[in-house]
C-alpha cells in the first residue's frame, strides 16, 4: 500500500517538474504565436539591396526604392526566385526615384521620380524595355500611387495648389 | 468634371482620366490614394476633426463604406488594400506609438500586426490576396523593408478563378 502510493507521490512530482519546465515555453509560444512571422530568406535578401522604402506588393512581386544612400533605385523582386529582376531602361543616373507600383504580372510599374527640378510620373513595360512618361493634367506634382493588380487603374496622389488631390488614370 | 473627361480621351498615351469619387466634404485634401486589386475600391487619407482618417469608398458611386472599428485611432495612414478590399491594413495611433493594423471587413475584426520591439512602421502594403504584408520599417535610423508571412492569421482573398498556391516562402 505504501509502496503504492509512494509510486502516485512520484508520478505527481513528476508532472509537476514537467509542467514547471514546460511553462515558459507555453508563454512564449503564445506570445510568439501573436507577432508576426517575417520571412527570414527574404528579407535577408531584401537586406543585401541596403535601405529599403515604398514598397508595393503584387502577388510574387514586391517592388521597392533600395539602396545605398545617393544611389537609391527602382528593385523589383521575384519572391518565388529570391530574386531581383532586371529593369532595363528604368533606372537612370540623373533621376531619384520617389515612389513605385507594380501590377500582378510584374510587368508595369509606375514610378514616380525626381529628375532634374521636376517630379514626374512615369510607366515602365518591362518586358518592352520601355519607359513613358505619363501627363499630369491640369498640372501639378505626383507624390504615392497605387496600381489596380491588372494594371490598368492608377490612382495618384497630385498636389495642386497646395491641396493634394487624388488624379485617377485608366492606363491604354 | 465635364472638362476633366475631355481631356481625358485626347492624352498622347490614350490615357483616359476619372474624377476621384468626392469626399463627403467636398472639396479638401486627400492623401495615400490605395485601389483595391479588383480596382473597385478606394481607400485615401482626410481631415477629420483635424486628424488624418482613412476613407473608403466604391470608386464607381463614391459610396463610403463604414469602418467603425478605426474611430478613436487617428491618426490613420499607409492604408493598403487586398483584391476585393475585405482587408484593408493600415497604420493607427496606439498611444504614442504606430500600430500596423488589419480590419477584416467580412468579420470586423481589427487584427494588430505585432512587431519585433524597437521597429516603427512607416508604410505598408498588403499582397492583393491577403497571405503577406510589406512593411517599411524605421530601425535605428534606418528605413527598411521586411516583408511577414500572414497566411496562418488570415483567410485569402482571392481573385475569381484564380487557383490556390501555396504561401509562406519559397526560395532556390
Amino acid at each position: 500500500m505504501s509502496i503504492a502510493r509512494g509510486m502516485v507521490l512520484q508520478r505527481r512530482r513528476g508532472a509537476a517538474l514537467l509542467l514547471a519546465v514546460l511553462s515558459p515555453t507555453l508563454l512564449l509560444t503564445g506570445c510568439l504565436g501573436d507577432q508576426l512571422r517575417p520571412l527570414p530568406g527574404l528579407n535577408q535578401r531584401l537586406s543585401q539591396l541596403g535601405n529599403g522604402h515604398d514598397p508595393a506588393l503584387s502577388g510574387r512581386w514586391l517592388a521597392l526604392i533600395a539602396g545605398q544612400q545617393g544611389r537609391q533605385q527602382v528593385q523589383l523582386i521575384d519572391l518565388e526566385r529570391g530574386l531581383p529582376v532586371p529593369l532595363i531602361g528604368l533606372n537612370r543616373p540623373d533621376s531619384q526615384p520617389l515612389s513605385v507600383a507594380v501590377d500582378l504580372s510584374g510587368e508595369r510599374l509606375v514610378v514616380v521620380r525626381q529628375r532634374e527640378d521636376r517630379t514626374e510620373l512615369v510607366l515602365h513595360r518591362r518586358t518592352l524595355m520601355a519607359t513613358e512618361r505619363l501627363p499630369i493634367e491640369p498640372a501639378g506634382v505626383p507624390r504615392q500611387i497605387s496600381l489596380s493588380a491588372d494594371g490598368r487603374l492608377l490612382a495618384v496622389e497630385v498636389s495642386r495648389g497646395g491641396i493634394w488631390q487624388v488624379d485617377l488614370l485608366e492606363l491604354p | 468634371m465635364a472638362l476633366v473627361l475631355l481631356l481625358a480621351g485626347c492624352g498622347p498615351l490614350g490615357l483616359r482620366r476619372q474624377p476621384a469619387p468626392p469626399g463627403a466634404l467636398g472639396a479638401e485634401n486627400r492623401e495615400q490614394p490605395a485601389l483595391s486589386g479588383d480596382g473597385r475600391l478606394l481607400a485615401s487619407l482626410v481631415e477629420r476633426g483635424g486628424r488624418s482618417t482613412v476613407l473608403l469608398q466604391d470608386r464607381r458611386s463614391g459610396q463610403v463604406l463604414p469602418l467603425p472599428h478605426l474611430r478613436d485611432h487617428q491618426p490613420h495612414s499607409a492604408p493598403s488594400l487586398s483584391w476585393t478590399g475585405r482587408y484593408l491594413a493600415l497604420l493607427i495611433q496606439q498611444g504614442p506609438h504606430r500600430q500596423a493594423v488589419l480590419q477584416d471587413r467580412a468579420s470586423g475584426r481589427l487584427l494588430p500586426l505585432m512587431l519585433p520591439a524597437g521597429r516603427e512602421p512607416q508604410r505598408l502594403s498588403l499582397a492583393a490576396d491577403g497571405r503577406r504584408i510589406a512593411i517599411e520599417l524605421l530601425d535605428d535610423g534606418q528605413r527598411r523593408v521586411e516583408l511577414f508571412d500572414l497566411s496562418g492569421l488570415l483567410e485569402p482573398d482571392l481573385a475569381p478563378g484564380l487557383r490556390q498556391s501555396g504561401g509562406g516562402e519559397v526560395l532556390p
